[in-house]
């Protein structure tokens, strides 16, 4: 399998994996290593000064993974810059999962806020991967204002419902010269597959192997999904037809 | 009596009790100062600078940490 390359480090695994719903930080800390990810999302949050045990992060080895601070509960630009800054004084590093998603229904990301923050991030010197709907045109612009990846998602987050944009995820695939991670509403390791076949760059995973009954083996499930899609994605895919195509010879039957 | 308001609610202390940096303050609060980022009225403060960053009566004070998320 080939490098995931995003602003210039390397990465083996193309499975990204949010900590978010996990039952337990021990369940979390074990789901992450089955699931072979070097980039894990964390959200950054009000301590809770009532409870002293409110640190559900301690149990992730902060050397061997890549934290990605995401900017969840971001309304506007403004929210999301505030929330960077304190996430880079927070973690030492410059890495930012940007999401900007004033609507609670559906959560969809806010497109003219997130270019407008990632502008002002890129500028701060932030690796910013932004998180956005399946917009061709928006990650094109994106990618124009020095976004290290592109996230564009397969349905609303935590819906499991897989990949209901396919058309438009095509397309971006198709145009972008930055990494495409398939980000929301992956249910089911076949559709990180799907997604990998069609030629994203990686996958980014949390509800679904969060919520699953073993979460641990889930996790292990989409891994094997992600290289199974990757590999066949680097293998070039056999073209489909309508008609059949006799896999046998249609010679030396035997019969006169 | 003196105050902060510490991640949107207030809290009160005696006179000259007031804790008089955000170290001292995340000791009040017996809050790891080691995973903890913090903001007071509005400007971020490094962790490197919680014992030598004073802390007046009236101040808001944001104590921020990472959490599990996607």
């Amino acid at each position: 399998m080939d490098k995931l390359v995003i602003a210039g480090r390397e990465f083996d695994s193309r499975l990204l994996i949010g900590t978010g719903k996990f039952a337990s930080p021990d369940i979390m800390a074990e789901a992450i290593k089955a699931s072979g990810a070097e980039i894990v999302t964390v959200a950054l949050r009000r301590v809770d000064i009532d409870n002293e045990n409110d640190d559900t992060l301690a149990a992730i080895d902060r050397s061997r993974y890549l934290l990605l601070p995401n900017t969840s509960g971001a309304r506007d630009a403004g929210e999301a810059v505030r929330l960077a800054r304190l996430a880079r004084a927070a973690t030492g590093i410059n890495w930012l999962k940007l999401e900007v998603t004033p609507d609670p229904y559906y959560l969809l990301p806010d497109p003219v806020e997130t270019l407008k923050a990632a502008e002002i991030l890129v500028k701060e010197g932030f690796v910013v991967l932004p998180y956005i709907n399946a917009d061709p045109v928006l990650s094109k612009r994106l990618e124009d204002v020095g976004a290290a990846t592109v996230m564009p998602l397969a349905s609303p987050i935590g819906s499991n419902q897989g990949l209901k944009t396919r058309a438009s995820l095509e397309i971006i695939i198709e145009q972008a010269n930055v990494p495409v991670v398939v980000d929301a509403g992956l249910g089911l390791p076949s559709h990180a597959a799907d997604a990998m076949e069609m030629g994203a760059d990686a996958v980014l995973v949390n509800t679904a192997i969060a919520t699953a009954d073993d979460p641990v083996r889930m996790a292990e499930a989409f891994k094997l999904a992600v290289e199974a899609g990757r590999i066949a994605y680097e293998s070039g895919p056999a073209a489909a037809g309508k008609r059949a195509s006799a896999s046998s010879p249609l010679t030396g039957f035997l019969r006169d | 009596m003196e105050m902060l308001k510490v991640n949107g609610v207030e809290k009160t202390f005696a006179p000259g009790k007031l804790p008089a940096t955000v170290a001292d303050l995340l000791a009040h609060l017996n809050v790891d100062a080691a995973t903890v980022v913090a903001e007071v009225d509005g400007g971020i403060v490094q962790r490197d600078s919680f014992a030598r960053t004073k802390l007046r009566t009236g101040q808001a004070v944001e104590l921020i940490r990472l959490m599990g998320g996607g």
